[in-house]
């Protein structure tokens, strides 16, 4: 009678353990005070019930605060489509110019994309804080922000379509003797302009939601009635704020879900 | 042949362009959507003019220089976004993980799952900067007032992604741990984490990515930070400290998506074959 032959376990089998010690160790290194995050339990304790009573403030919304925030929730509506145009209409050349396919010239496109990456690691509302001191306050800053943000993200993610896009085409343009722009004209655009759309599409709900902040470093919309709430306490209003937001991104993330989902 | 002679002589024949009326009328409202925002918006437009100008002067201002003697500060503030960052992300897993495994198909009760994928939705819309306002009234304009307003907006995006993955899992392991007659808590944790382990981990990353840039906006409202510093020096017009500072945001974000980004290349695709 022989034992059952049990294959050796598999090795590596320490990895998970330390890394979730390391995980452990780092986050308890930065809850410990004076170097950490600010972890003060009795300051919590004592400041729970005024944090009730401001969620029970937001759970009573006043109404009658909705006039005045039609005209900036509009501004913020309008940021966002200016900024979704004006950006979709820088990305799409762009995108070109990044991709291989349509840009055989490598080290153009490596510049480019070099930017791009730069550009992108910036959030749009540290865009709009210096814009705002450059430019004044105003919609203004608030959509050239948002315009740098969406050529950062459509541009990667077209031109990584059209990297990887069927080539065929391509080539048989170059064998009917096109230049390389009348090929990315006729060949190449119409095959990434579904990808285009539809990255423009997701961008303008990422503007929606961004452009709804923006005002609080001053760049227009109604992100400046929410430092202005803010600053008085009137949580009862900044409920009503959230909620029309909350409305406004859930019916365009439906509208535009929508119309992607017949694209692709 | 007498029927064949006249096509030889006619033009190429084209088809015909194929209509697309909803194409067309996408097109009519998309535009006039678009000419009535820049319309009706109450811009400057006249600002516009002398922008270029000034941008090339202020990026002067800020980069033809830098002051690096302000950068220690800059480092221990980065230190405070990073931490932010780690806190809401670590916050964030230990909610999301038990709930979207109940909203995930199978797993949870059908109302429970229904309302927990709507409270998901709604955290989604809320941007993570709202959240920090409301949390400050109980902890103040601290690092951990960003970080848990950084958990808060976590839940909602982990929350999604997590009981999608727990979705898509082949039901064959979990039938079998079912069938071995394994309790719930077994299933999960032979049927489907074997499965979703690599999936949740990659998760988890990116969500930490998006953290640190969004950490560094948190400051903004005043809970810390890098964004704090930014915002301070911005309003002083010290353009030569806003560049440095500038400087230290790519570089560290930039910095922190190539190591996270390798990591979870490494986690989806496995070691290299040797």
């Amino acid at each position: 009678m022989t034992a059952l032959t049990v294959p050796p376990r598999p090795k590596g089998r320490w990895m998970p353990w330390t890394a979730a010690a390391v995980i452990v160790a780092v986050t308890v290194v930065m809850c410990l005070p004076g170097f950490g995050v600010g972890l003060d339990i009795a300051a919590i304790a004592r400041n729970w019930q005024q944090g009730a009573v401001r969620i029970v403030e937001l759970l009573a919304p006043d109404w009658s605060f909705f006039p005045r925030t039609v005209g900036p929730l509009l501004e913020t509506l309008q940021m966002a489509v200016i900024g979704t145009a004006v950006g979709a209409a820088i990305s799409l050349p762009l995108s070109f110019w990044a991709a291989r396919p349509t840009n055989p010239v490598g080290w153009t496109r490596a510049v480019l994309r070099g930017i791009l990456n730069v550009v992108r690691a910036v959030p749009e509302l540290v865009y709009a804080a210096v814009l705002v001191a450059i430019v004044g306050v105003g919609a203004l800053p608030g959509i050239i922000a948002l315009v740098l943000f969406n050529v950062g993200i459509v541009v990667k993610l077209v031109s990584e379509t059209i990297d990887s896009s069927d080539v065929g085409p391509l080539e048989a343009g170059r064998a009917a003797g096109g230049t390389q722009s009348k090929i990315n004209r006729s060949i190449a655009l119409p095959d990434a302009w579904p990808a285009f759309v539809s990255q423009t599409l997701y961008v303008f709900e990422l503007n929606v939601r961004a452009s709804t902040v923006l005002g609080l470093v001053g760049a227009g919309g109604i992100g400046l009635l929410i430092d202005a709430v803010r600053t008085f306490y009137r949580y009862d209003q900044l409920s009503l704020i959230i909620v029309e937001i909350l409305v406004i991104v859930v019916v365009l993330d439906t509208v535009s879900d929508a119309i992607r989902r017949r694209l692709v | 042949m007498t029927l064949l002679a006249p096509a030889r002589t006619a033009a190429l024949v084209v088809p015909a362009r194929r209509r697309r009326p909803v194409r067309a009328i996408a097109w009519v409202v998309v535009t006039a959507i678009v000419v009535a925002a820049f319309w009706s918006a109450d811009i400057g437009w006249s600002r516009l003019g002398d922008l270029p100008a000034e941008i090339v002067r202020y990026l002067g201002l800020m980069f033809s220089s830098p002051n690096w003697s302000k950068l220690p500060e800059a480092l221990w503030q980065t230190w405070r976004s990073v931490e932010m960052a780690w806190i809401g992300t670590v916050l964030g897993i230990l909610i999301a993980t038990p709930l979207s495994l109940v909203a995930a198909r199978g797993f949870g009760p059908a109302p429970v799952r229904v309302a927990l994928r709507f409270a998901f939705s709604v955290v989604r819309a809320v941007p993570e900067l709202v959240f920090a306002i409301i949390i400050l009234s109980v902890t103040g304009l601290t690092p951990l007032t960003g970080a848990l307003a950084l958990a808060v907006g976590g839940v909602g995006t982990l929350g999604k992604w997590g009981y999608e993955a727990v979705e898509n899992v082949a039901p064959g392991p979990i039938e079998a741990a079912r069938a071995a007659g394994g309790l719930t808590t077994q299933v999960l944790r032979w049927g489907v984490w074997p499965q979703t382990a690599p999936t949740f981990l990659s998760f988890w990353l990116y969500r930490f990515e998006i953290n640190v840039r969004a950490s560094a906006v948190l400051g903004l409202i005043g809970v810390g930070g890098i964004g704090d510093m930014l915002t301070s020096y911005t309003q002083y017009r010290e353009w030569s400290t806003v560049g440095m500072l500038l400087i230290v945001v790519v570089v560290v974000t930039v910095a922190i998506d190539a190591v996270s980004g390798r990591i979870r290349r490494r986690i989806m695709e496995g070691s290299r074959v040797r």
